[in-house]
């Protein structure tokens, strides 16, 4: 079975002053990485609800993401400054992109320097790998960095559409003989938090609350249709994330079939987080 | 020192369009003769920001090349920028959708930004090299006044937050020159995963907006950036201005469109405060952002009539040249 996860996309996963709630994330976020090394994984298929567009599926093909990214709204706090070092698997990028194509949809091949990772993928990747500074060192240090595979996010195609999209990637990866993890960055519910608090005061909402337990519920006991099903009402209730396009993306890849292992679940500024893995948790 | 000045309830050009029965044929403002500058919002435009508006114009600031196209749109703020010269502000303030802030009104306070500007949705299109000014005291007094009339604000002044194509997009297309400082407030809201924004608070940060203008003695002219219909294809065709691809999503969206612009040219703009969210129910309108309320409330809700200086659809949304002298 491919290893997958669920990662949260909010940048005080990273804070240095965290609430509990954002450091359990952070370590469980941790341990993901942790397992997908263990299962030898040569590169992560991702997509981050944060890379969000609208127009075909945009594919990296930038083999090398480096820079320093100042987040538009969370600058004042040490997390809003993200330094930033991805090695792409661009014959990945490159095949998946065809395999995008040749299903009858639309891919954008993104190469541009300069191109703003958006703050998701820097999140998710920086605790993955944390050590991952780029593939010189690493390989000096000898350890094994990943390689990724990013897609974007487009909210205006069907949830379905982002299923073809991570079928696609996974065929792709099949084709170059990859072992593959597949990680989804996305929070559940969205109801933020519009004010400047401190950490201490995070939480979410009691409605919210219930209607994340119950999707996470579902998902512990391996009820795939469920969760599918429940996700339109979810959308709805709890203005879950790009309408939980996250969880069709993994359905897509065929990685949640089986029971999830709900790693942690709190608060990040009022929305609510999970770290979910589904795949084997020997090391 | 600050002069405060209150704009008044209409300028003689405005006065004979109010409330017209039938819109009045579009004519540049005169310019203020010297000593006649008064101070305070001189006039406000809907400045949609498609990227491709600068993409078809090919400026030397954006790296992709094209062969042209959405002309209409694009004469459309030839026609605004004459008109913005004459008006002679001191400084431009423009709201934008795609600067998106989760917590709070933004105001960048940084003195110089400038970069490049690559946009994650649109890269083919925008990699614009910016680099401009702002009018520092304006956008310091925009957070004072923010603050003081209660709502969550922050000053940026950060250096590295890449500014988002809407603000650059309306800027470029209102004053291609660059040669005005600029004051540039972030859309508290997040349109995509989470909600729309309170156009309670879009009033509220206009009227604070005002304040701050008068406050400062400036003379401002305002540019809220929104598109109109905003249902558009999830594709695109291999040339991007292939203008035989660029039609109304649908008749409801088109219609939807119409009927808010009759409602602009007929005036006064106080009917727009119900019209604007019926639209955003009818058409998904990105004015949800609150971009034209902003305008409209900062303006005081002027009893005139909008000018429409040119209608278009970019990738099936809908988008609106306007202009309103209070
Ligand atoms: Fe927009």
């Amino acid at each position: 079975m491919t290893p997958a996860a669920l990662v949260p996309a909010m940048p005080h996963l990273l804070a240095g002053d965290p609430a509990p709630s954002w450091a359990e994330l952070a370590t469980a976020t941790r341990t993901v990485g942790d397992r997908l090394r263990a299962a030898g994984v040569d590169t992560v298929l991702l997509l981050s609800t944060q890379w969000f567009t609208v127009l075909g599926h945009q594919v990296q093909c930038d083999a090398r993401l480096r820079g320093r990214r100042t987040d538009e709204n969370w600058y004042r706090y040490d997390y809003g400054h993200l330094d930033h070092d991805l090695a792409i698997d661009t014959d990945l990028a490159h095949r998946w992109a065809d395999e995008i194509d040749a299903a009858g949809m639309q891919a954008r091949r993104t190469l541009y320097e300069g191109f703003p990772v958006d703050t998701g993928t820097i999140v998710a990747t920086k605790l993955l790998d944390p050590h991952g500074h780029g593939r010189r060192e690493t390989e000096r240090s000898g350890a094994r960095p990943f390689e990724y595979a990013l897609v974007s996010c487009n909210l205006y195609a069907e949830p379905s559409a982002m299923a073809a999209v991570a079928a696609a990637g996974v065929r792709a990866a099949r084709d170059l003989g990859r072992t593959l993890g597949v990680v989804a960055v996305s929070g559940l519910s969205s109801g933020l938090t519009g004010r400047w608090i401190t950490p201490a005061e995070d939480r979410v909402s009691d409605a919210h609350d219930r209607w994340n337990r119950k999707v996470l519920d579902a998902i512990r006991a391996g009820d795939r249709d469920e969760v599918l099903a429940m996700s339109p009402q979810y959308a709805a209730a709890a203005q879950a994330d790009s309408q939980f396009r996250a969880f069709a993306f993994l359905d897509g890849a065929g990685v949640v079939d089986g029971p999830g292992e709900v790693l942690a679940y709190g608060p990040v500024w009022g929305t609510g987080a999970a770290v979910v893995w589904w795949g084997s948790d020997s090391d | 020192m600050a002069r405060v000045f209150q704009v008044p309830a209409g300028s003689s050009r405005s006065g004979a369009r109010r409330a017209a029965g039938t819109p009045a044929a579009p004519a540049p403002a005169p310019a203020p003769r010297p000593g006649e500058q008064k101070a305070g919002i001189v006039a406000g435009y809907l400045a949609p920001h498609p990227p491709h508006l600068v993409y078809a114009e090919n400026p030397p600031q954006n790296e992709p090349r094209s062969t042209g196209g959405w002309e209409v749109l694009r004469w459309g703020y030839e026609e605004l920028r004459r008109r913005l010269r004459a008006h002679r502000p001191d400084v431009l303030v423009v709201h934008a959708p795609h600067w998106i802030t989760m917590v709070g009104h933004h105001v960048n306070c940084v003195p110089n930004p400038r970069g490049i500007s690559v946009e994650p949705i649109f890269p083919h299109l925008f990699r614009y090299h910016y680099d401009f000014r702002t009018d520092v005291d304006l956008a310091e007094a925009i957070v004072e006044e923010g603050e003081r009339a209660g709502l969550v604000t922050s000053a940026l002044r950060e250096d590295g937050v890449r500014v988002d194509y809407a603000t650059i997009g309306a800027l470029h297309l209102a004053n291609p020159d660059w040669d005005l400082p600029v004051v540039s407030l972030s859309a508290n809201n997040n349109p995509y995963y989470y909600s729309d924004a309170s156009l309670a608070e879009m009033e509220t940060l206009g009227v604070a907006t005002r304040r701050a203008i008068e406050r400062t003695g400036r003379r401002a002219v305002l540019l809220g950036s929104n598109s109109l219909s905003h249902l558009h294809w999830d594709t695109e065709p291999e040339l991007p201005e292939d203008m035989s691809a660029e039609r109304p999503f649908n008749h409801a969206q088109y219609a939807g469109d119409m009927e808010l612009l009759q409602t602009i040219r007929e005036g006064p703009t106080s009917r727009l405060k119900d019209a604007v969210p019926k639209h955003i129910e009818a058409t998904a309108s990105e004015t949800k952002a609150g971009s034209l309320t902003w305008l409209l409330a900062a303006m005081g809700w002027p009893d005139v009539a909008g000018d429409v200086l040119a209608y278009g659809t970019v990738i099936a949304t809908g988008n609106a040249v306007v202009e309103w002298v209070p």
